[in-house]
């Protein structure tokens, strides 16, 4: 156990890291998913073609290839991204995919009322959207949406191939100094959970307060 | 009193098809300003239709429709059309069935909502054209309520006021009573009631007769996507001209 307490900032600050990245992803990768899911829905013939293919490829590939791709398959194009950079562009890409989906379905939900309510009263479809569609679509996606971003926090154990330093490899990294697995691999599975557990809770805070109009 | 120098709407051999069958045909229409027209028929007459074409809610495919003097017709490019039917929208408030109140808005933002995003005035005089409003339809003491807290009788008067906000010189109702518990109907027919006697321009599709004769200068009888018969309120209801008119008007009887 001492060697656990002894080496905790160490694995604190890979923490730090781990938590770093799933919140950077999410914010761009929601912002990734408004874009792709209002595009499916709403674009021409070829911007909806090219939605449905940026879900397609990114859903029907591992995570772990669209990392390597970025990490060091761009570098053969002279595109020489820092780790954690890669790190961010991956995994916004990747979960901006899963997160449109959820977002195409909560605004399909939407009645067809509330478009012609606002559009009676003089607003355009883009007003429309975003003042009362979207508002509504982000609170049926949240609890679905919640899921994806803490399947997103374990999956930024998925980085430490590309020499991010985050929870996953900073144990790789005492275990290669200090040759004993199971503590340090303990220790951070405990610290995956805690952080999932507490994104559950404050998600589920999220929902709440935002569902008191129902 | 007309400040177009026009009818309020006029339609010109309006016709609208979907999906190649045809709802309605050739309509010939006028309502003058400041006259209370209820549309009347059958469901499947196309007079939901008919009225949702006034603020372009429908799309017409063919002839031509003028509302308080901007028009709109067939021969327009979509983008034409688009920019006319936003005018028109500006200054024609509608009723909707179903209310349409937005879930996610207390009641006096819901009123007040198109007054900040589409005209854009100042959020203090907003909220108190807004709370006057709702006091007009009696539910100033609902304002920080969410509409799910509130009867539909409420929700309708809410919708009234909020279309009313953008302070329109037309008011469109579409079967303003239907969706309501029968206890639920008067309140919202007496807000309605106390909108015609302000003069305020008005087309109502309904299925409430007693109402349709009280608060209508004029009738119009639609049936199978023509209109079939029209006439002052009076007329309409005592000495139908058309055996169509007639059937429909002894149905409702008994159903009533």
């Amino acid at each position: 156990m001492d060697i656990i307490w002894s080496n905790l900032p160490f694995l604190l600050k890979g923490a730090y890291y781990t938590l770093l990245i799933t919140i950077v992803s999410m914010f761009f990768g929601s912002i990734i998913a408004v874009v792709v899911a209002i595009a499916r829905l709403k674009g021409n013939r070829s911007i909806r073609w090219l939605a449905r293919a940026y879900v397609s490829i990114i859903r029907g590939t591992p995570t772990l290839v669209q990392i390597i791709i970025v990490y060091y398959g761009l570098a053969d194009y002279g595109l020489n991204l820092q780790p954690l950079t890669a790190a961010y562009i991956a995994l916004s890409i990747s979960i901006g995919a899963y997160l449109s989906e959820t977002l195409r379905g909560a605004i399909q939900a939407i009645p067809k009322g509330q478009y012609e309510a606002a559009y009676a009263s003089g607003m355009t479809p883009i007003q429309t959207m975003k003042r009362i569609i979207l508002p509504q679509a982000i609170r049926i996606a949240i609890p679905p949406a919640g899921n994806t971003f803490i399947g997103m926090l374990k999956e930024t154990s998925l980085v430490s191939v590309i020499t991010v330093t985050e929870l996953l490899r900073s144990a790789q990294l005492l275990i290669a100094q200090y040759y004993v697995y199971m503590p340090f691999y303990l220790a951070i599975a405990v610290m995956y959970w805690i952080l999932s557990t507490g994104f559950s809770f404050i998600l589920e805070r999220i929902e709440r307060r935002l569902s008191i109009y129902e | 009193m007309n400040k177009y120098g026009d009818p309020m709407i006029k339609t010109e051999n309006l016709s609208k098809s979907f999906s190649g069958l045809e709802v309605l045909k050739n309509i010939n229409l006028t309502v003058e300003t400041g006259e209370v027209v209820a549309i009347l028929g059958p469901s499947g007459s196309g007079k939901s239709t008919l009225l949702r074409m006034f603020n372009g809610l429908e799309e017409l495919s063919g002839g031509r429709i003028q509302v308080g003097g901007i028009s709109v017709d067939a021969n327009q490019s979509q983008r034409e059309r688009n920019k006319q039917i936003g005018k028109i929208r500006l200054h024609t408030g509608m009723v909707f069935q179903q209310f349409n109140l937005y879930p996610h808005k207390t009641v006096l933002q819901n009123v007040v909502e198109a007054l900040l995003i589409v005209k854009k005035i100042p959020r203090e005089k907003a909220i108190t054209l807004g709370e006057k409003l709702l006091k007009r339809v009696g539910l100033l003491e609902k304002k920080d309520q969410y509409p799910n807290r509130l009867s539909g009788g409420q929700q309708q008067r809410v919708a009234i006021a909020r279309a009313l906000a953008m302070e329109p010189d037309l008011m469109l109702f579409d079967e303003p009573t239907s969706a309501l518990d029968p206890e639920l109907v008067d309140e919202v027919l007496a807000v309605i009631k106390e909108l015609a006697h302000t003069g305020m321009t008005m087309v109502i599709v309904t299925h409430e007769m007693e109402f349709a004769r009280e608060v209508a200068d004029r009738i119009i009888f639609m049936a199978d996507g023509v209109v079939v018969e029209e006439g002052t309120s009076e007329e309409f209801f005592s000495r139908p001209k058309t055996e169509r008119a007639r059937k429909f008007l002894k149905m409702e009887e008994v159903i009533n």
